[in-house]
């Protein structure tokens, strides 16, 4: 046999090799001492001196050949055998064995968070103030009149501690919190303030007598009515997306002049239905109250009103993440369901 | 405040009637409109007739037969009702009109007649709710008119919600206003001459009260006769939510939605000696008001009285005695002004919240009551007939003058930053009904209505308004930059280690009852007995803040229980309210901060077949463990301790920087028993502040690339020596080459003797530098089993 044909059988001699043990044996006998390629080699000296380099090439090149033959074959099988070993090892994916589970922060802390990092990308710092309040911060230093309505005992929940003439309260919005920092701080003055707020109501639908509010009040000179206008923009946009359509509407707060509500477009009809479930075909959310700080509340909190100006405004969180969130019972952020609370990621 | 365009109309020929565009007028001047309501023509085929003629029915007594034209020949119906006579204008539906509910009408016989058409009551046709007659028009309806026309069909309300600032908009004439000055348009005050007579007048008026009443005004019409008000008055009437009672109540009504003013009618004949007297109530006087309520009133009560008793409440209410009635002949008009927080505690203290307290409460102009009494004089006069005087009483106590505010143009550029024009801001002042003199600054002169203008500011205000917000453009200040504080940054820090322990954030009601503080079994002296109360609670579940977070989070995991999660974990964040002092507010209450969790059921992982580890103490401790690590607590321990409401055996108490700063641990049974729960309980209650504080900054230790020595001692020690103790004792041998200890067997047995156990510790040093050598590895050993020995313990196997 030459080693031509040789090469041909065992080409097909290789590729019909199933194991990796088989294709040792093979190996043997292919390129061993008494395979036709060792006896060829054998037989080399043997030759015309004339002949020898040729024979030698030829004899070289058919065992080259053979060893990447083998070689290709020998990673098939492994690769085979390896597969093999691997379909023993597999399991069904769909079978939970072991977990590690993951909690939430609560919506309103989560709404609270996202808020005030809208703001700190504004400028603005954080800060919080005491739940129980002194009346003068909560009405008097925020130019709410003596005999105004929300002092009534049924709008507001007085405390009994300490000197009756302080008139201590569970403070009725973040507010008193603006007059505590200007009365700490030196302008310019950036800061948002997010809390909880309570008001004399029974729980419904839409009551809590424990909800939030963020507050935020800016001072400084030169601050005018189109920053305010500018910076709720901004906020709205980012909270609600870019797409919506805000507008500020004369409004009254003791504490600001001017005064607005901001209204954000309705993110479910967006004014084209008359029935709507959300905005109830307005086409307008009310968002937040806001406006100028009112010079009354400067001038108590030591500043002068004369040369400094500022916008305050105050939103709901409940309200933002119903809105956002299509939350129609304000009772879901009271009741910790934790079928409710592992919604919100 | 409900607004008709129909009857806007009357006051101000508006540029474009379409709602949509009223109502974005409205809002863009700061009367937000709640809702659009459209009234429609409920029918078809309903037009104004005339009874030509009226003739027995031949084979039925209780109903007629009408002969009702409608400017064509006539066509004759069957009619049950008796309230109309030959000549009376009816709204009349002829054959093939639809009613409301599609009601159709055909041609009938009845009892033997035909009948062609229809007679309508206000109930069929969906105005009204009366049913006994036949509606009966005003003597001089146009006959052939479409029904609708009457009716002022169809209609569009606004349902408008005025602040609190603005009693002046709440009226017809206000909103016409405030329009007038958005279109730049005129508007009409409706006439109020009287066509009296100069008879002296018959009444007195005495306001003895000048601090509640600052204006009375007064006027008397004789032989008027009560009758229900004309289809026109009560359409308007119930439109804006009022219902009609007879023409001389509801013009009262009529005329207060007008111009602003609450009125009240008296019954002439029944104000005892023709008196009038303003004055407090005397403390025990009794009233009956309107409402059929008998009030006992105190001298806070300010009433307007006759010569003997009382007769109603200032602003508020009438009482029954000298109201209107339909034997009602002679009546005095009344036009007040009243101090407007003495209403507001009146309505408050009685819970009356009427039309007339809703205007008086906010201020009504203290000049508009002669305007007001002379208004509904003559529309009195016009629906009752009768005579009047042409004078009027008018006791002024306290007279209002316009004031006159200084507007310096470089105010409104400070605040509105330029964007409106110098030039326009007179203009737009102007365009208020603002009086306005100078150049710069302006000296504007404020109508007694608009007493919500007092400063710069309010007239900026009125500028921006009316302006536009629109209009404004945006801009950013450019303030210096944000960022959060370290503590505000670890108190993200510390949700997120917890969050990702698996525990979900709650947040409850800030308010605990006394049966938490049974539940805890808190001795007398103890801190969370110092409660602070709400001096004006809505119930008692919101009478009493609380103390602890725990009772809150244990009532989340019972909810939560009966829903069907019974492995959770939660965790809150709040403040707790204790009686005593605040360090940062003294006249306030200590308010701290704390962190509180409770677990229940399972909590970890679960592998198919073996249900995930139940919670327990250890639950508790680790979720420390996990917390301080998270957040980078060095200096801290847990000690055995017995905190009320807790497991006394299965307890720790918090110690960070050598202070305790809360507890872990299990909840006492009774305690979780108290809220419903079965097994063990995992909680822990700390103070936040000390968990944020800044932690000293890392430094590097360069990771040793010798190799660790791992050895194992087995101790034996009294049975009180916490496990933790000797760990921390023996790890103190060498701090710096003793890279862990762990506790790995804990064992009781008789051969090591009672009130003894077995601590089994693995131990792995490693130095920086070098590799240890044996005879070092024998030191180390030698050094632990010695400092283990100053605690009680020996090595297991050697003799103590």
């Amino acid at each position: 046999m030459n080693l031509h044909e040789h090469l041909a059988s065992a080409e097909a001699a290789i590729q019909a090799v199933k194991t990796l043990g088989d294709l040792n044996e093979l190996e043997t006998k292919l390129l061993g001492r008494n395979s036709p390629v060792g006896e060829a080699r054998r037989q080399l000296g043997k030759l015309d001196p004339g002949d020898r380099p040729a024979a030698g090439v030829e004899v070289n090149r058919v065992t080259a050949e053979l060893n990447r033959l083998i070689a290709e074959r020998r990673g098939e099988l492994t690769r085979v055998e390896e597969n093999l070993l691997l379909a023993d090892d597999s399991v069904d994916v769909t079978v939970e064995r072991w977990t590690l589970s993951q909690g939430t922060e609560h919506l309103v802390q989560q709404t609270i968070d996202e808020v005030c990092d809208i703001f700190i990308g504004l400028g603005y710092r954080v800060e919080q103030g005491p739940e129980a309040e002194l009346a003068w911060f909560n009405f008097d230093a925020l130019n709410t009149p003596p005999h105004h309505p929300s002092r009534f005992e049924s709008d507001t929940l007085y405390l009994d501690f300490g000197d009756p003439a302080d008139e201590v309260l569970l403070r009725t919005h973040t507010s008193p919190m603006q007059v505590r920092y200007m009365q700490s701080h030196k302008p310019p003055l950036y800061v948002v303030v997010p809390g909880k707020t309570f008001r004399s109501d029974t729980i419904d639908a839409s009551h809590l007598p424990v909800f939030h509010q963020i507050e935020g009040l800016a001072v400084d000179s030169g601050i005018v009515f189109s920053d305010l206008k500018g910076t709720l923009a901004h906020f709205a946009r980012e909270f609600f997306g870019r797409e919506q359509r805000v507008r500020l509407r004369p409004s009254f707060f003791p504490f600001t002049e001017p005064s607005a509500e901001l209204d954000v477009s309705c993110f479910v009809c967006g004014g084209a239905s008359a029935s709507c479930r959300l905005c109830g075909g307005s086409g307008w959310l009310e968002m937040a109250g806001c406006g100028m700080v009112d010079p009354n509340v400067l001038d108590m909190a030591g500043h002068d009103s004369q040369t400094l100006s500022g916008f305050a405004f105050g939103m709901g969180v409940e309200r933002l993440a119903m809105v956002r969130h299509g939350i129609s019972n304000i009772r879901v952020f009271i009741d910790n369901d934790l079928r409710a609370l592992r919604q919100f990621r | 405040m409900k607004v008709s365009l129909r009857w806007l109309a009357d006051f101000i020929d508006l540029p474009d009637p379409d709602p949509q565009d009223v109502q974005r007028a409205l809002n863009s001047l700061g009367l937000k409109v709640e809702s659009v309501t459209e009234l429609k023509a409920d029918w078809s085929g309903v037009y104004v007739g005339v009874v030509e003629s009226i003739r027995p029915h031949p084979n039925a007594d209780k109903v007629r037969l009408c002969r009702v034209s409608t400017g064509e020949a006539p066509t004759e119906v069957v009619c049950g009702a008796w309230n109309f006579e030959q000549g009376a204008k009816v709204a009349f539906a002829v054959p093939g009109a639809v009613l409301a509910g599609g009601f159709e009408i055909g041609e009938r016989t009845i009892r033997g007649v035909e009948s062609r058409g229809m007679i309508c009551s206000e109930r069929e046709l969906g105005l009204g709710s009366d049913h006994e007659g036949i509606l009966v028009l005003d003597p001089d309806a146009e006959v052939g008119r479409p029904f609708a026309d009457i009716v002022e069909l169809p209609d569009y309300v606004l349902d408008l919600e005025i602040t609190s600032n603005r009693p002046d908009q709440m009226s017809m004439l206000g909103v016409a206003r405030e329009l007038a000055a958005f279109y730049q348009v005129p508007y009409r005050i409706p006439p109020a001459e009287v066509a009296g007579d100069d008879r002296a007048l018959r009444t007195s008026v005495r306001v003895d009260d000048v601090d509640g009443c600052y204006r009375f005004v007064a006027r008397e019409l004789f032989d008027a006769s009560v009758k229900p008000s004309p289809l026109r008055i009560r359409q308007r009437l119930t439109a804006a939510g009022i219902r009609p009672i007879s023409n001389i109540v509801d013009v009262t009504n009529y005329v207060m939605l007008e111009l602003g003013q609450p009125l009240h009618a008296f019954d002439f004949d029944r104000l005892a000696k023709n008196e009038i007297v303003v004055r407090r109530a005397r403390a025990g006087e009794r009233l009956l008001t309107l409402d059929g309520v008998d009030r006992v009133l105190s001298e806070a009560d300010l009433v307007v009285a006759d010569a003997e008793a009382a007769s109603g409440l200032a602003g508020t209410m009438g009482g029954g005695d000298s109201e209107v009635s339909g034997e009602t002949r002679n009546v005095v008009i009344e036009a007040a002004s009243w101090d407007a927080p003495t209403v507001l505690h009146m309505s408050k203290r009685h819970a009356i919240r009427t039309e007339a307290s809703a205007r008086f409460e906010r201020g009504v102009d203290p000049n508009l009551p002669p305007l007001a009494a002379a208004r509904a004089n003559r529309l009195m006069m016009e629906l009752a007939g009768g005579t009047s005087p042409s004078e009027s009483i008018d006791v002024v106590t306290r007279a209002f003058v316009p004031d006159t505010v200084t507007l310096p143009l470089a105010e409104v550029d400070r605040l509105l930053g330029g964007v409106v024009p110098r030039s326009e801001v007179r203009r737009l002042l102007e365009r208020l009904d603002l009086e306005v003199e100078g150049e710069d600054p302006l000296a504007v002169t404020i109508p007694t209505r608009r007493r919500d203008l007092e400063r710069p500011a309010d007239l900026v205000e009125e500028v921006a308004r009316l302006y536009g917000y629109d209009s404004f453009p945006e801009s950013l200040p450019t303030g210096p930059a944000g960022g959060y504080k370290d503590e505000q940054n670890r108190h993200r820090s510390l949700r997120r280690v917890l969050t990702g322990a698996g525990l979900y954030q709650a947040i409850n009601l800030s308010f605990s009852g006394t049966d938490d503080l049974e539940a805890f079994a808190y001795p007398a002296d103890h801190e969370a007995r110092l409660t602070v109360r709400v001096s004006n609670p809505l119930n008692e579940e919101l009478a009493t803040l609380r103390t602890s977070l725990l009772p809150g989070l244990l009532r989340t995991l019972r909810y939560n229980l009966n829903r069907g999660s019974g492995d959770l974990g939660i965790f809150e964040i709040g403040r707790v309210f204790i009686n005593a002092p605040w360090a940062e507010d003294d006249r306030l209450p200590y308010q701290p901060e704390r962190l509180g969790f409770s677990v229940s059921g399972h909590l970890g992982p679960s592998e198919m077949g073996n249900g995930a580890r139940p919670v327990d103490m250890f639950t508790a401790t680790a979720l420390w463990r996990i917390l301080a690590g998270g957040l980078g607590l060095e200096d801290w321990k847990l000690e055995s301790a017995a905190p009320a409401g807790y497991h006394p055996g299965r307890t720790a108490r918090v110690m960070l920087d050598g202070r305790n700063i809360g507890h872990v641990g299990e909840l006492h049974p009774s305690t979780a028993a108290a809220y419903g729960l079965e097994g063990r309980i995992a909680v822990g209650e700390m103070e936040l502040t000390p968990l944020l504080a800044p932690v000293k900054r890392w430094e590097l230790v360069e990771p040793s690339s010798f190799p660790a020595v791992d050895f194992d001692l087995s101790f034996v020690v009294p049975e009180e020596l916490p496990a933790g103790d000797l760990l921390a004792t023996t790890r103190e041998v060498a701090t710096d080459l003793c890279e862990t200890a762990r506790l790995f067997d804990e064992y009781r047995g008789p051969e090591l003797g009672r009130g003894r156990k077995a601590l089994a510790i693995t131990y792995r040093f490693r130095a920086p530098d070098h590799t240890f050598s044996a005879d070092e590895i024998a030191d180390l050993r030698q050094r632990l089993v010695a400092a283990a020995r100053a605690l009680g313990a020996t090595l297991r196997g050697e003799q103590g």
